[in-house]
């Protein structure tokens, strides 16, 4: 299959949040119990049995309101950081670009979670699994648009080819700048170039997305450095200790803890 | 409705959903539609991305909002002021389209010398009964009853002439003192909004529910009849009416003062047909005699009037609306309540009324698929069930998709749909439910001869042992009662001769004529307009666009070359086009009288900027038999005046700024039987306003969403939107409880503090607005309080609509 695209255009989300029961629905995912969080958002973070979620974020200057709405779901990276860190050869990467985590081979380690820039795999407590969004990849593979894309009325998400729709994310950046100076398309390159991608209509920090994700250092150190030479000539063990270290020093970026852990 | 009819003729959305693609600027004031029509959006976005405008004017920065070019937060309750100051600029600055003012709406018409507007009164108010007399509101006429008509606009009685005068006391600074929109704003509203064309006005609920609901929704009328957008693709006011089936239903008469298809109630001086034709017109002869043939079949003769004695008679004095009913439900009117598809508990303003009176029933029959909170009144936490006499029967409903049947769209769409899922458990049906009772009942008044048991031993009904759907729509689409065959088409029933034919709504005749129309699915779309013509069936006639005669020159052909609806062929001699012709005869040239009228459902022709009182093919001579005159159409009129005026909401923060003697519409209904239940605030004691609306996660009054996980987790509680200078005033952050009290009563739920409800003045004073979701109440998975606890039941006059938009309130930490 060639490499696909979803765009998430947000100058056009009216953020109804049909996306969020659409993915619900196909694939049989449990409603959570929630609460007002900000503005009219009500799920604060994914959870293995939350998907994709919307976030609300206002900002008012210049006597201007601006309420900039995003559905969040798993970017299906180029260059997947989970990927990169499965220790069970869990997670694959398919020609659509489409990442998914293959849970009869997870062993619940958590690696995935730990590393993926954006914090989107989350690990079942109880079934020690790993989650996230699959992309609708059962659907796609059988000649169906994601689910969430088929049931987007204002137009904000559109499932195709990648190179089209980047191009047609290109045209609509070039007329949403008019009136949002600060849009830009975000996914193009983050991570290689992610499969579904954003035009958002400020910085991706008003979104709560990081300006430059990347994969964290550690898991490269590990994975490209250390882990080979440490095959050779160290024991993997120590070599993993020296990387945690390190890694907890170098980790920062934009999550913050989680209030409720 | 009530304001669309009394402006164009018929009460319904005037364009459709599809046709919004084909706008170039939108006023969206008084409609969430984001939030509460998403579908809206995907229409709007296409025309947004061929450079269409949106304006949104809302009480909050919305969802809607935030698809906005430009976006104004008004104070609740004030739309008539800034509508008023956009009148008076497209006079001012004549942006009107003459010619078709000229043309299509009586603007040249002259208006009776008596009538007058002084001081927050028009002429002919009797304050003994707070009502107006509506003499004085007429044309002046000539000696074929016709109205006297103007050669220019500046002759001092035409309509125009009345229009500028009236409107000239409303400048945007007015109205900026009023409604606490800035001036400059208001004229950027007015100039974005005239500086286009076609523009499309889009309202729903955030507009009728106001003592002056009609008038509001009569200035959009009175808009956009002066920019020519009324009959044009693009154009247009689109009443964006609810997914419950609101248009299939209003067509049904859920109106307390219909019959089906928009036929007059008939009310308890009319005796007779004769007496009903009098006050009624001519014209509501066939489709009258249609109903009762429907509905009473070979029982209905022209011997017997066509037993137009057996439909019980209103007295208009009462005027039961739903408040009323619940009034009168109070004082001990009824023994039994039947409540199907509503939640009256959780959705009536001021629900203290309604928990009070359904202990006065000695039985409750709710059908719904859960039991809604009206069905467990009795349990209602502070209730107890011991005091509570009332028995309750629960009739499990089937959902939507396990039954056949149609709904009709806001874009009067009959849509045809099969069943999908059998329904769960014992649930049956609506139709299923009422044909069982039916005919229950019929068996047990089998040999009475009393009169008021006729109706129901003489009725007719056929729609089979197990009763089917489509036989329903076919007595609606109407049949030829002389062969018993359905109507072929809507022509069928015009041309056939009085009482030879049935039609259950008139306005739906022919839909099942060559096969069932409302089930076709053809999905193209040739003229790139949006029209599928040959999707369903749209009444009337499978019209798309009401009035597309408008979109026409004196030649009949397009003024638009880039929206061609229709057009006259001089070759064939006929009106086609892309679209169905909304002509009275297609036969009838651009040139003739008939083939001139835009608006024929209003007896002048014309669209009316002035509501005026008028009824068409009034005879010259009076009768030689002595008895009244029978006109051929009455004009529809607005029971609290001729044009609109601004009037405060029956609780403001303030007084009438143009008329402080006449604050509130004089004409308003302020409910005050039970004084203890129905409360009046004053803005010392509830200095904040209140407005209340749906979110889109829930549905009206939530008694299906409420019981869905996945919407419950989408939006779990109600809230209160406040402002930030207001969480400051009371000292209070985000997620905070608050309690909201009104005189009626209070509740506490979560605050939201945000950036979307902005400190506004209002005539030099800060002014707070505070908004609250109303779709819950005390059962479902999801409880929470009901902010109809809050708001006040004072009711427009004309649609007996409650003021759900705007109350006084209090608000404090919890």
């Amino acid at each position: 299959m060639s490499r696909k695209m979803v765009l998430v255009d947000t100058s056009k989300c009216t953020g109804c949040k049909a996306c969020t029961v659409a993915c619900k629905e196909w694939n049989e995912l449990p409603a959570e119990k929630t609460k007002l969080v900000t503005s009219y958002q009500t799920m604060k973070d994914f959870t293995p049995n939350t998907w994709t979620y919307m976030t609300f974020t206002e900002k008012y200057e210049k006597q201007k309101m601006n309420w900039y709405i995003r559905k969040a779901q798993c970017f299906h990276c180029e260059e997947p950081a989970c990927l990169k860190s499965c220790s069970s050869n869990a997670i694959s990467k398919k020609d659509s670009g489409y990442v998914v985590i293959d849970q009869e081979l997870c062993i619940g380690c958590g690696f995935c979670v730990e590393n993926c820039p954006f914090g989107v795999p989350k690990l079942d407590k109880t079934t020690k699994k790993a989650y996230k969004c699959t992309g609708c990849i059962d659907r796609v593979e059988n000649g169906l648009i994601p689910s969430c894309v088929a049931t987007c009325q204002p137009g904000t998400l559109q499932f195709g080819e990648r190179e089209t729709l980047m191009a047609e994310a290109k045209k609509r950046l070039a007329e949403v700048q008019k009136t949002h100076p600060k849009a830009r398309i975000y996914g193009e390159t983050e991570m290689g170039g992610t499969t579904f991608v954003y035009l958002l209509l400020d910085d991706p920090e008003v979104y709560g997305l990081p300006v430059n994700p990347q994969t964290p250092l550690s898991l490269t150190l590990w994975k490209d450095v250390v882990r080979p030479v440490g095959k050779i000539a160290v024991g993997g063990a120590a070599a993993a200790v020296v990387v945690g270290v390190m890694g907890n020093l170098l980790r920062g970026g934009y999550r913050g803890k989680d209030s409720d852990e | 409705m009530s304001s669309l009819t009394p402006s164009f003729g018929r009460g319904a959305m005037t364009n459709s959903w599809s046709d919004l693609q084909n706008s170039q600027v939108f006023l969206i004031a008084g409609s969430n539609c984001a939030e509460n029509h998403p579908i809206a959006m995907r229409w709007i976005n296409r025309a947004k991305a061929k450079g269409a405008k949106v304006i949104v004017v809302d009480p909050r920065f919305t969802r809607t909002a935030s698809q906005a070019d430009v976006f104004a937060q008004i104070r609740p309750g004030t739309d008539i002021a800034y509508l008023g100051a956009i009148i008076n600029y497209i006079i001012e600055n004549k942006v009107y389209d003459e010619d078709y003012l000229r043309k299509h709406t009586n603007a040249l018409l002259k208006i009776n010398k008596d009538y007058k507007f002084e001081e927050g009164l028009f002429s002919g108010f009797d304050s003994k009964t707070n009502k107006y007399g509506t003499a004085s509101w007429s044309y002046q006429l000539d000696a074929d009853k016709k109205p006297l008509q103007a050669t220019s606009f500046e002759d001092s009685d035409c309509v125009m002439s009345k229009l500028k005068e009236h409107y000239a006391r409303y400048t945007f600074d007015t109205a900026e003192k009023i409604t606490g929109i800035p001036a400059a704003k208001i004229k950027e509203i007015a100039e974005t909004f005239c500086g286009a064309r076609p523009g499309s006005i889009l309202y729903a609920l955030g507009m009728t529910q106001h003592t002056t609901g009609v008038q509001g929704i009569r200035a959009y009328a009175v808009i956009q009849l002066l920019l020519g957008n009324v009959g044009k693709a693009g154009g247009g006011i689109n009443a964006l009416r609810g997914e419950p089936n609101v248009q299939g239903s209003t067509d049904m008469a859920n109106l307390v003062n219909n019959l089906p298809g928009y036929l007059p109630y008939p009310i308890n001086t009319d005796q007779t047909l004769q007496d009903y034709l009098v006050r009624n017109g001519s014209v509501q002869e066939k489709p009258i005699v249609a109903l009762l043939k429907a509905w009473f079949g070979e029982n209905a003769t022209k011997e017997n009037d066509y037993g137009f004695g057996y439909i019980p008679k209103t007295n208009p004095a009462v005027n039961a609306t739903m408040v009323k009913v619940f009034e009168l439900m109070e004082k001990g009117q009824f023994k039994l309540l039947f409540n199907f598809g509503s939640n009256s508990l959780v959705s009536i303003a001021n629900r203290q009324l309604v928990r009070s009176a359904l202990r006065k029933v000695d039985m409750l029959v709710v059908s719904d698929l859960y039991e809604i909170e009206t069905a467990q009144f009795w349990r209602e936490p502070g209730v107890n069930p011991a005091e509570i006499q009332t028995e309750v029967i629960m009739f499990p409903a089937a959902f939507v998709y396990e039954k056949d049947g149609s709904l009709t769209n806001s874009s009067r769409w009959i849509q045809w749909k099969d069943a999908a899922l059998k329904p769960l458990g014992e649930a049956k049906p609506d139709l299923d439910i009422i044909d069982s009772l039916f005919k229950k009942l019929r068996h047990l008044y089998v040999g009475s001869t009393e009169a008021k048991d006729a109706p129901i031993l003489k009725a007719r009904w056929d729609y089979g042992e197990e009763p089917s759907a489509l036989k329903v729509l076919q007595e609606l689409g109407g049949y030829d009662e002389t062969t018993g065959q359905v109507l072929p088409t809507l022509a069928s029933y015009l041309n056939a001769p009085v009482g030879t034919v049935s039609t259950g709504c008139w306005v739906y005749a022919g839909v099942t004529g060559n096969g069932n129309l409302a089930a076709r699915r053809k999905n193209d779309d040739p003229s790139g307009l949006g029209l599928y013509t040959g999707w369903s069936y749209a009444w009337p006639g499978n019209i798309r666009i009401l009035y597309n005669r408008a979109s026409c020159d004196d030649q009949g052909q397009p003024l638009d070359a880039k929206r061609k609806l229709v057009w006259w062929d001089d070759e064939k001699k006929l009106w086609t086009g892309n679209d169905g012709p909304d002509v009275a005869d297609k036969t009838k040239g651009p040139d003739t009288p008939q083939g001139m009228q835009s608006f024929r459902m209003n007896p002048e022709g014309v669209g009316r900027l002035f509501a005026a009182t008028y009824t068409s093919g009034m005879p010259t001579t009076p009768p030689a038999d002595g008895k009244p005159v029978i006109g051929v159409r009455p004009a529809a009129l607005c029971v609290d005046g001729p044009f609109p005026e601004f009037y405060e909401p029956t609780e403001s923060p303030t007084t009438n700024l143009l008329h402080p003697a006449v604050s509130e519409s004089p004409t308003a209904i302020v409910p005050s039987a039970f004084p203890e239940i129905q409360k009046r605030g004053k803005p010392e004691d509830y200095p904040y306003v209140l407005t209340t609306y749906g979110v889109v996660e829930h549905f009206c009054a939530g008694g299906i969403t409420r019981n869905i996980p996945w919407l419950n987790e989408l939006m779990p509680e109600p809230f209160a939107e406040i402002s930030k200078n207001l969480a400051q005033k009371i000292g209070v952050k985000e997620g905070d409880k608050v309690e909201v009290s009104s005189a009626r009563g209070k509740v506490e739920v979560r605050c939201l503090v945000t950036d979307r409800l902005q400190t506004y003045k209002i005539n030099g004073k800060d002014t707070e607005t505070i908004g609250m979701p109303w779709s819950w109440g005390f059962a479902s998975l999801s409880p929470g309080p009901s902010t109809n606890e809050l708001t006040i039941a004072s009711i427009d006059p004309g649609a007996g609509t409650p003021e759900t938009k705007v109350c006084l309130v209090n608000l404090r930490r919890a």
